[in-house]
């Protein structure tokens, strides 16, 4: 299951971030998107590691925590999205196939003339159009 | 590469993995050391510590090195054992606590920036006391028996010179009853070496009692291993030390220069060389050939093809039959055990080389036999071997993850080890710059235990911080997570420490919910500490958390309460998140000489009031004539650069405060902060007017700084608001401030409280930027300051002005009187007062006798004279300004009333604004006049609607018919028509029918439309009076009442209508002269019946003045045939002649030239159809519905006119009935609006009923140039047909 999913602009402000689980953790997934930040900036600035995958938006798993597996992606404008899962086998093909939804979902929503870039993202049809691949998420891999 | 020796972990282990001296002695020798204070350990430990010798040292190999620095370790008997982990915690928990609190002052100070910390050293950003912590937690696993470091290389026994029969006390005291147990049941070897040493102490005697003892121990125990050290040379005790190397040996706080005070510099020495001694000629030697000894042991064994195979197969056998946990026992003789402590002597005199094979020897044997705990203790020796030989990081690394993993695999009892091997391993990272590797294995050290977690994260969190590039995300995270634990501890200096370090991190970010954590927790910890003030600093990051839940912005919220109302004080908060001010919506309104009656009127712009002002307003330069008025030209210099107010006026200032919150807040005593300083010197200014500088800032002296509001000495007086700002809410309050005295009044900034405790203030002047200023005047060029800056003037005398009862919304037509009251507070008079409205349409300036008149009984037409004079006062043109009459005053308690005429002139919103204009009566105030602006917004529903089509009424010359629809347009009321009046002297009005067969009920009820038909009648006056039309004193029009009962009928003429009907006429102009329009006025009052309505008073008229209806019809020509309409002639005598006369009119503006043709024969039928068509083609042409049909008469003959046609049409083909004689056709002139008469003749042949028809008017306009370009839809020619004239001749009998 997703437990978060982030969307933190380039500046490493957090432009949109929605908790999926039932209980009151807000603050800690606060923190482990915050902490995962560090992570992507490491793989971003490490080009010896992500060599033969310099172009690749997707980051891979960013760390595990004691529950969680934090993955990443970056897109060309640098604006990083972070997937908090608690299932501990994710197959790498759905995280990508998530990220590749979330990330069109992400351009219709900063294509909004009214969006003002840098600012959060209030979209009410970005969160429901979220939240509906992040429900497919579970689907897919449950299948 | 640095040497490894000079890092960190291992200046550790050259500290700790140190021979390990056991020290036993008598109470006697306690009793001598007590006496400086300290005790024998104490006094001996300084001296273990030896950094200038020299000794070589050979250990298994033949070459030889030496030793320059070397330690010892000084324990007594009884601490050789495993340490109380209770008591090891309770120790670190002290450690912890006393350097909480020694941060404690540290921690009022600002945090620093996190630009700051990243680049510092480590030593700069760590806290000392964190080594201090993990050494204590590396001793929680001292002497422990799967290592051999901790085990004693040497014993110390001391005896004192005054104990009895020394001899024998030295033998008892290495009594093995009395050894530590580790000792006796051997995990320790007890065959160590002894050292005997006898303590004299000074003051007890002279030493030769002790020499004496001392030749009889060398006799006893050898002559080597003795030795004699006299203390306490120092008879007075007074001996102090500026680096006492005691101190740090002491760990409470009691002075420290008296510790060692009767240890004088010899027995400085003294036991100085007694250590060294120790050391390089009996411990060091001691420990090379017992290394010698057992490494050839174990060569002999172990070492070699045969010996491992051997060791191999039988550890194999061994394997099925012990299955312990820790493995299997080994004693201190056990050959496993000889090899760990060959190791451990070697790793001591620092032959790592040595050590390291004996580990991995020794490492492989434990495995194979599970014995985990001694494996994992081996394995990470051999990790420290590797780092101290600088040689194969991997393996070092990998040894120390080994050791790690193993000591946590076996449970609880390894969990201490697990940490310190952790520890080490870290600092091996750390000595590598791996900090991010060392991160996480602090990460992985932190136990179950929340304080020790607490300093491992924090630990683990500088090392994030230190790691190049610095992982800032992380280091805030485990800060804070190290904050939660030292607060689950209570240990809150730390906390906040922590969560200092982490405010830093976040600050200047966006993620708002982990930063509001943060500070609110380290409030919360300031507030439990009681340093309020930086609570509340942390408190206030918080309270602006509109993106949190309603619950936790409660929390926040009443916690923030909680914490100031403890302070006890009222805090003052310069800018608080709490409300939000939204400082673009500051308006500043004061009134100089523009005052204002309500709020509304100093929101009109001013451009607005500037317009409607112009002409009333005395100019610049005539307000500057007098040029002996030195002082009224400094002023309005002044006036240029600064605002003016009046003293004993308020200054509003609107303000919006916002709530961010979905809770509601209250905010109470919101007042402004003004300054006012009174001008001291305003007469030496006054003399100095050639400068234009205002300088009276600086020369003024200032009265009153403070916000304080109570005081009647204050020299002005603040309003004060309270409101409760419910959740999102948004509320303008306005401020007030009332100068009393003269000066410079300064307008600072607002201040308010918050739920009653929190005083927060808002400057102005901190961010002018987007301020704006609603009555600027001219201040491009001033600054922003100036803006919020007024001159306070000498009080004037101020109008105050009312109207009364003015409705907010009627519909249109509506006629009311109204009442304008005009109030002077002040006791000084006015004068010269003017007044001005800006829509004359809606409202107009009645005469003062209307005061006391009878609405709208004093428009009713009367019939006496007094009629005209009333209608002759009123010559004034329309817009201009309504001057008082120069009587009037206003002052003190009576008002002056004054009525209005107000009437609803068109449906929509409209803006009234009325100016009044008045003088000062005391000529020496600064301001000459001023103004009062009144302004209402209105708003006037469409009633009635009245339309009126005119056309020429086709049989009669200058007759029109009046077709009148009326359309109730309201949705509830009801109507009932009064009277239509038709305006001029020229035109009268008249019904065609009664009114009360086409109109029974009389009153319009709502959506109900009404038709009707008048007949106007043109008297032929208009020549006279065309250019008097404008004037309202000609309204002398004809009235038509529309009420079957009522008799009386409004006059038109009287003061408000007629000047309405003036402004009517005005704005419904058209480019069209007006020579042949016609207006109209429809009255009519609210039906009676409806009462419950607001508008059904009787009091009231509607009046809907209908202006320009053209009179004109499809051609500028109207004409009339005059003559006989029936003959008799007897045609047996002759034909019949017949003389008529055609009438023709010019209705146009222009001269044009007619001709009348006629036809002799109706033979044309293009000419009949002609003269047919135009009747077919009105209907549908013609919108409205309706078409000039004659009535009644004219209906009948048309009726006729088919069969008519039939009958004529019979005769066409035979011979013309008639014809025209005379000229067939003649040509005139017609000047405009002009009849002439033209002289027509038909001869007629046989008796019968003709129609003379046939004929035609051509006329063309003799346009100016100029006029031809104005109208061009307006034709300039045209011809009619004839109208029918029917002429029956009969025959004469």
């Amino acid at each position: 299951m997703i437990a978060c999913v982030a969307v933190v602009g380039h500046q490493n402000n957090p432009l949109y971030i929605q908790s999926f689980t039932e209980a009151d953790d807000a603050l800690k997934l606060h923190h482990i998107v915050h902490c995962s930040l560090d992570v992507v900036d490491e793989r971003v600035n490490n080009p010896k590691k992500s060599g033969p995958t310099l172009n690749e938006t997707f980051l891979g798993l960013l760390y595990p925590t004691e529950n969680y597996k934090v993955y990443g992606y970056l897109t060309n404008t640098k604006v990083k999205f972070i997937l908090v899962t608690t299932d501990l086998d994710v197959r790498d093909a759905d995280v990508r196939n998530f990220f590749r939804r979330f990330h069109a979902a992400y351009i219709d929503a900063v294509s909004n003339p009214f969006h003002v870039p840098g600012k959060k993202i209030t979209s009410r049809t970005f969160a429901e159009r979220v939240s509906t691949i992040v429900k497919s998420f579970g689907l897919s891999s449950a299948g | 590469m640095v040497d490894p020796a000079t890092t960190p972990l291992g200046k550790m282990l050259l500290d700790e993995i140190t021979p390990v001296v056991m020290v036993l002695c008598t109470p006697l020798v306690e009793e001598s050391c007590g006496k400086n204070g300290i005790s024998l350990l104490q006094m001996l430990s300084p001296f273990c510590n030896f950094s200038n010798i020299d000794v070589p040292v050979r250990t298994a190999s033949d070459q030889p090195y030496r030793l320059h620095k070397f330690k010892l370790r000084l324990v007594y008997e009884s601490d050789i054992r495993h340490p109380n982990l209770e008591v090891a915690k309770e120790q670190l928990k002290q450690v912890i606590t006393r350097t909480g609190e020694k941060e404690l002052s540290e921690l009022g100070s600002d945090p620093p920036e996190i630009s700051d910390v990243v680049g510092r050293s480590e030593s700069e950003i760590l806290p000392s006391w964190f080594q201090l912590f993990n050494k204590e937690l590396m001793h929680t696993v001292s002497f422990s028996e799967h290592e051999a470091f901790d085990h004693p290389v040497a014993c110390l026994l001391v005896v004192s010179s005054e104990d009895e029969q020394p001899i024998n006390r030295f033998i008892d005291l290495f009594n093995t009853n009395k050894l530590p147990s580790l000792l006796n049941d051997g995990a320790m070897d007890p065959k160590i070496l002894k050292h005997y040493l006898l303590v004299h102490d000074n003051q007890d005697g002279p030493s030769e009692k002790a020499s004496k003892i001392l030749t009889e121990m060398r006799s006893t125990f050898g002559p080597n291993d003795c030795q004699l050290l006299c203390i306490n040379s120092s008879e007075d005790g007074r001996i102090e030390r500026q680096d006492n190397p005691w101190a740090s040996h002491k760990s409470d706080a009691s002075p420290s220069k008296h510790l060692g005070s009767f240890l004088n510099n010899d027995d400085f020495s003294e036991i100085k060389d007694v250590m060294q001694e120790l050391a390089s000629k009996h411990i060091i030697p001691y420990m090379e050939q017992k290394i010698r000894v057992l490494n050839q042991q174990v060569s002999a064994t172990r070492k070699g093809f045969r010996n491992q195979l051997k060791n191999l197969w039988w550890r194999k056998g061994k394997e099925e039959t012990s299955d312990s946990p820790n493995g299997p026992m080994y004693t201190f003789s056990s050959i496993e055990s000889q090899i760990r402590i060959l190791g451990d002597y070697a790793f001591m005199l620092r032959d790592y080389e040595l050590a390291l094979s004996n580990y991995r020897l020794i490492s492989t044997d434990y495995k194979l036999d599970k014995a985990w705990k001694r494996y994992a203790g081996v394995q990470e020796m051999m990790g420290l071997a590797y780092f101290m030989l600088d040689q194969s990081r991997k393996e070092a690394e990998y040894c120390m993850e080994n050791a790690f993993t193993t000591y946590a695999k076996i449970g609880s009892s390894g969990q201490q080890n697990a940490t310190r091997c952790g520890l080490w391993w870290v600092e091996m990272l750390k000595a590598r710059h791996q900090y991010k590797d060392a991160a996480t294995v602090y990460f992985r050290i932190c136990g179950e235990e929340p304080l020790h977690s607490a300093v491992m994260l924090e630990q683990a969190s500088y090392c994030y911080l230190l790691s190049k590039p610095p992982m800032l995300h992380k280091y805030g995270f485990h800060l804070v997570l190290s904050g939660d634990r030292y607060k689950k501890c209570d240990q809150i200096n730390h906390a906040i420490r922590t969560y200092r370090s982490a405010v830093s991190v976040y600050k200047g970010t966006t993620w708002s919910h982990i930063k509001d954590h943060v500070h609110f927790h380290i409030g919360q910890w300031y507030a439990v500490l009681g340093m309020h003030d930086i609570a509340v600093a942390h408190m206030l990051e918080v309270l602006d958390c509109s993106h949190q839940s309603k619950t936790t912005q409660e929390l926040f919220l009443r916690d923030f309460l909680q914490v100031v109302q403890k302070t006890g004080k009222t805090f003052e908060v310069v800018k608080p998140r709490l409300p939000i001010i939204n400082i673009s919506s500051l308006k500043v309104i004061f009134e100089d000489h523009r005052t204002y009656a309500s709020a509304e009127a100093a929101n009109v712009r001013e451009s607005l009031w500037r317009s409607l002002e112009e002409d009333m307003i005395p100019s610049l330069s005539t307000a500057r004539s007098n040029w002996l008025e030195l002082q009224s030209k400094l002023i309005t210099k002044k006036f240029e650069e600064s605002n003016i107010c009046v003293a004993g006026e308020p200054v509003k200032v609107d303000i919006e405060f916002k709530n961010p919150l979905q809770i509601p807040i209250s905010i109470s005593n919101i007042s402004l902060i003004c300054e006012l300083s009174t001008r001291s010197d305003e007469m030496e200014s006054d003399s100095n007017s050639s400068t234009t500088e205002l300088q009276n800032d600086e020369e003024s002296k200032l009265l009153t700084t403070t916000g304080e509001m109570n005081s009647d000495t204050s020299s002005f007086t603040l309003s004060e608001v309270d409101i409760s700002l419910g959740g999102a809410e948004t509320i303008l309050v306005q401020l007030m401030v009332t100068p009393k005295v003269e000066g410079i009044l300064k307008i600072v900034g607002v201040r308010w409280r918050l739920s009653g405790s929190l005083v927060g203030v808002y400057n102005f002047e901190s961010n002018l930027v987007k301020k704006k200023i609603a009555k600027g005047r001219r201040k491009v060029k001033s600054s922003p300051s100036n803006d919020l800056k007024f001159i306070v003037i000498k009080s004037l005398p101020k109008l105050e002005g009312l109207i009364h009862p003015l409705p907010e919304r009627a519909y249109a037509g509506d006629l009311r009187h109204l009442v304008l009251e005009l109030r002077n507070q002040s006791d000084f008079s006015v004068k010269n007062l003017k007044m001005k409205v800006s829509h004359p349409r809606f409202l107009s300036i009645g005469n003062r006798d209307d005061m006391t008149k009878e609405f709208p009984a004093c428009l009713q037409k009367m019939t006496n004279a007094e009629q005209s004079v009333a209608g002759g006062n009123f010559n004034k043109m329309p817009q201009a300004v309504f001057s008082f009459p120069e009587g009037i005053s206003i002052q003190g308690e009576t008002p002056l009333l004054w009525p209005l005429w107000y009437r609803a002139a068109v449906p929509g919103k409209i803006s009234l604004s009325i100016t009044i204009y008045y003088e000062m009566g005391d000529v020496s105030s600064v301001i000459k006049y001023r103004l009062l602006r009144m302004h209402y917004n209105l708003e006037v529903l469409p009633s009635l609607n009245v339309s009126f089509q005119i056309s020429p009424w086709s049989s009669r010359l200058q007759q029109y018919l009046v077709r009148m629809d009326v359309v109730n347009q309201t949705s509830s009321e009801n109507f009932q028509i009064h009277q239509l009046s038709s305006v001029g002297h020229q035109w009268e009005i008249s019904l065609l029918q009664p009114f009360d067969s086409i109109f029974p009920s009389e009153s319009l009820f709502a959506g109900q439309a009404l038709s009707c038909f008048f007949m106007l009648k043109n008297r032929g006056e208009s020549s006279t009076s065309s250019d008097d039309t404008s004037s309202p004193s000609c309204l002398l029009g004809s009235d038509v009442s529309l009420q079957g009962t009522a008799d009386t009928l409004f006059d038109i003429s009287g003061s408000p209508l007629a000047d309405f009907h003036a402004h009517e006429r005005l704005l419904q102009s058209v480019s069209q002269d007006d020579t042949n329009t016609v207006d109209f006025i429809f009255i009519s009052q609210p039906s009676e019946s409806d009462s419950d309505s607001g508008i059904s008073d009787p009091q009231h008229l509607f009046s809907h003045h209908t202006c320009h209806c053209s009179i004109l019809g499809k051609t500028p020509i109207t004409w009339l045939v005059d003559g006989p309409r029936t003959l008799h002639h007897n045609f047996n005598a002759s034909f019949c002649e017949v003389n008529l006369k055609m009438t023709i009119y010019n209705s146009s503006d222009a001269a044009m030239f007619v001709r009348v043709n006629t036809f002799d024969s109706p033979s044309s039928s293009g000419q009949t159809s002609e003269a047919t068509s135009p009747r077919s083609a009105v209907p549908s042409g013609n919108q409205a519905g309706w078409h000039d049909v004659p009535v009644l008469t004219d209906i009948k003959v048309t009726s006729q006119l088919p069969l008519n046609q039939v009958k004529r049409s019979s005769l066409l083909e035979s011979v013309s009935p008639f014809i025209w004689s005379g000229s067939s056709a003649s040509r005139v002139l017609l000047q405009p609006m002009s009849t002439t008469d033209i002289a027509m003749k038909v001869c007629l042949f046989s008796p019968g009923t003709y129609d003379l028809s046939n004929y035609a008017l051509n006329w063309k306009l003799l346009t100016i140039s100029g006029q031809g370009n104005e109208g061009e839809t307006r034709q300039s020619s045209g011809s009619c047909p004839g109208y029918p004239y029917f002429l029956t001749v009969l025959q004469a009998s």
